[in-house]
């Protein structure tokens, strides 16, 4: 019960965080966040292979470089390296995820952002 | 747990947290601190990373068509 109301406020947060819909509206952000906790629970998707999402990601670091954007690659590197001390059982996840929303980065990703 | 032992476990997380929000500008994943944060906190309670993903993606068209409907309305109104 006690997850089922945690995942139930992490859900209002994204739905706020995520569409600006205003307080005013509660009946439009209560739909939203039915929405997530159905789609979160209801779902085919298969559990997170670490050894897939580091070959992901060596892929993009060597793609980064192959188009030239060598400062990318070497940015990745450093960052990954960093995060390999602070490592914990759910940094694989984490990483899929990021690699899931992940938009064109070898062309649009910009270092001084 | 004792107030330092705590104090040390938040100081890492936030340097995670930073980390993982440096890797998401790099990849080009348009998400902010908070946003990540509560992903993270999703991830740590049991959510599919794909799913959640995919309920990224939905609610943001969701949130853009609300700001268009706004924008129209208030047009509307002038």
């Amino acid at each position: 019960m006690a997850y089922l109301a945690q995942l139930g406020a992490l859900a209002d947060e994204l739905v706020a965080a995520l569409t600006s819909i205003p307080e005013a509206q509660r009946e439009r952000r209560d739909a939203y966040r039915e929405f997530v906790l159905r789609s979160l629970r209801h779902h085919t998707f298969t559990r997170t292979n670490q050894f897939e999402v580091q070959d992901r990601l060596d892929g993009l670091e060597e793609r980064f470089c192959v188009v030239g954007r060598d400062a990318l690659a070497r940015a990745l590197r450093i960052r990954l390296d960093a995060l390999e001390s602070h490592r914990s059982q759910t940094t694989p996840e984490v990483l899929h995820l990021l690699l899931e929303l992940a938009d064109q980065p070898a062309q649009k990703s910009n270092l001084s952002d | 747990m004792p107030p330092n032992e705590r104090a040390e476990k938040q100081a890492a997380a936030q340097q995670a947290v930073d980390i993982l929000h440096e890797i998401a500008t790099i990849l080009n994943c348009h998400l902010d601190r908070r946003t990540l944060s509560i992903c993270i906190s999703m991830i740590e309670n049991g959510v599919n990373p794909e799913a959640l993903a995919n309920v990224i993606k939905e609610l943001r068209k969701q949130g853009q068509e609300a700001q268009l409907e706004a924008a129209a309305a208030s047009a509307r109104r002038r």
